[in-house]
């Protein structure tokens, strides 16, 4: 999990960014891989795999694919029915632009609103490009606008990150919750000085420079181990699993028990 | 497919039989204490608890969703007790039914209430023995405000001459929440009503070398009074165990304490789960070797 994360050679989208009347062709690329692990269903008999089938609950059989339509669910099982041709006629249509509509300040943005990242690349327009990018790397600033990827319209943050220009898709408002709603957090006292004193020291004796290198997916980890291991015939021994919490218990179980063998 | 044949082994560190669960839930939440944080301490105090507990039948205060959730105090042996837990049955006159207690005599046992998210363990003040007769005697010295910490430690103070002038050795620990309690481990052989009479009759000396102090019941809750309470010298009556939590916001400890420290300006709520464990003495240690005959008069 060391090795660096390549950029795919294929573009997902290509298009141009608008700011007023400027045009600046880019293509954009996948930045960001879900890297959990993930299983195929198998057959326990024969491991063959398995595949899904859409059964209809009333006649028990499967139903083919130019059967199936789409129903929202209005009320407990009222449906109002969609055909394809009439979600494919609603969809936003994508004009191929990732239309600007204001600049701010890159750190105004709130990460919570980051959904998901692609390295914008320029498509035969590296004099343009460059001037944005470095426009936008010496104000500190973002472009706020819109893109329609696939059948979605998103906000959009173009910004730069590590030399590039990289487009973030945004979260709509109505997508995230107020956490103050919570009662809990309403009602928050003040703390006190010399409370606050302490725990501004605990920070800042706990601080130091932000590295995401130094987490680890061990979950991941242990299953490439597995792998590795099984598909060399070793035998696996499952190991009953301490957690961080129960590793502390042991070392006082350990003290404890040595005591109590003393007496 | 590879077949690969899996061997179940166990892990070296398994001291315990326990299974541990949740560890993570928060039990105290103004001092963001963990489940793993109080079984940790019940493990680190497991050497000074069990001498006395291990004999004793004990009830239970539970708080499976920490002090914010609802709490209940556990007479029986809860549903789904291992096996390996010990009990004892006997017929309770207060609850009018038959009680299958817990006895904790044992590390496992300990851990086991701790897991269980108990915050309190009240033992009775007999043993499954002679349950029918006492080997310890209570006194609850129970303040009412507006007095302070000083006239408790005062009143304690006072109880301890008296029972030195009969030439009586007693023990002392904080309740853990407002009192103190001053206890003297008897030799077999008296009854319930012999040791209630007994702490009962200091009581009323007391009240005699002190306006603070009360030895009825009725008045027990007058403000400014502190109460010699004999009541919980009874037949299957509990006191809360030496360094058992209590279930108050600060995390506090039942504390056993030296005399000689039992001074102005101590401060019993001072006691609590993040200091009592770094304590290396035990006050309480010869306790039980030192039986003693009541003077019953």
């Amino acid at each position: 999990m060391e090795e660096q994360v390549r950029v795919p050679r294929r573009p997902i989208w290509s298009g141009s960014i608008t700011i007023g009347l400027v045009n600046v062709p880019v293509k954009l690329y996948s930045m960001v891989f879900d890297r959990s692990i993930t299983f195929k269903f198998l057959h326990k008999i024969d491991g063959s795999p398995l595949k899904y089938q859409k059964v209809c609950v009333k006649e028990d059989k499967v139903v083919p694919w130019e059967d199936v339509v789409k129903g929202y669910e209005v009320s407990k099982d009222q449906f109002v029915v969609f055909s394809k041709e009439e979600l494919k006629a609603a969809r936003p249509e994508s004009d191929q632009r990732i239309r600007i509509d204001k600049f701010v300040d890159y750190l105004s943005v709130d990460p919570i609103y980051f959904e998901k990242s692609y390295v914008v690349a320029p498509n035969k327009s590296n004099d343009a490009y460059s001037l944005l990018l470095a426009a936008l790397q010496k104000m500190g600033k973002a472009a706020v606008g819109r893109i329609t990827l696939r059948t979605k319209e998103y906000p959009v943050l173009v910004h730069a990150y590590n030399g590039a220009l990289v487009l973030t898709t945004l979260r709509y408002a109505y997508e995230v919750a107020d956490p103050k709603n919570l009662e809990e957090i309403n009602g928050l006292k003040e703390p006190k000085k010399e409370e606050l004193d302490l725990a501004k020291k605990i920070v800042n004796d706990l601080s130091g420079e932000f590295d995401i290198t130094d987490y680890q997916d061990t979950y991941v980890q242990k299953i490439t181990e597995l792998v590795r291991k099984k598909t060399n015939g070793e035998t696996i021994t499952v190991e009953r699993p301490v957690k961080e919490e129960a590793k502390e218990l042991m070392a006082a179980l350990q003290e404890t028990l040595k005591q109590l063998k003393k007496k | 497919m590879v077949d690969v044949s899996l061997k179940q082994v166990d892990d070296p560190a398994r001291l315990t039989k326990v299974e541990f669960t949740n560890l993570d839930k928060v039990l105290y939440p103004e001092l963001g204490i963990t489940k793993a944080q109080v079984i940790e301490r019940y493990i680190r105090l497991a050497p000074k608890m069990l001498d006395l507990l291990g004999k004793r039948p004990i009830t239970l205060t539970r708080f499976p969703s920490g002090l914010a959730g609802e709490g209940f105090y556990e007479k029986d042996t809860p549903m789904g007790t291992p096996s390996w837990v010990d009990r004892f049955k006997r017929y309770s006159e207060t609850a009018k039914r038959e009680i299958n207690y817990v006895v904790c005599n044992g590390l496992d046992t300990l851990i086991w209430l701790g897991n269980m998210a108990t915050l309190e363990i009240h033992m009775t003040l007999s043993t499954v023995d002679s349950f029918e007769s006492p080997d310890l005697v209570l006194f609850d010295v129970d303040p009412e405000p507006p007095t302070t910490n000083d006239d408790l430690i005062n009143t304690t103070l006072m109880l301890k001459e008296k029972l030195d002038a009969l030439g009586i050795k007693s023990y002392v620990k904080t309740s853990g929440k407002k009192g103190m309690h001053v206890v003297i481990p008897i030799i077999a052989g008296y009854t319930f009503r012999q040791t209630r009479d007994f702490v009962h009759q200091i009581g009323k000396m007391l009240t005699k070398e002190s306006e603070m102090v009360v030895s009825e019941l009725p008045r027990s809750r007058d403000a400014g009074t502190i109460f010699i309470d004999y009541l919980q010298n009874s037949h299957g009556r509990t006191m809360v165990c030496p360094y058992s939590l209590r279930a108050t916001s600060k995390a506090t400890v039942s504390t056993p304490i030296d005399w000689k420290d039992v001074k102005k300006g101590l401060n019993p709520a001072e006691f609590n789960i993040l200091n009592v464990a770094k304590i290396q003495e035990n006050p309480w240690r010869d306790l039980m070797k030192n039986k003693q005959k009541l003077v019953v008069s």
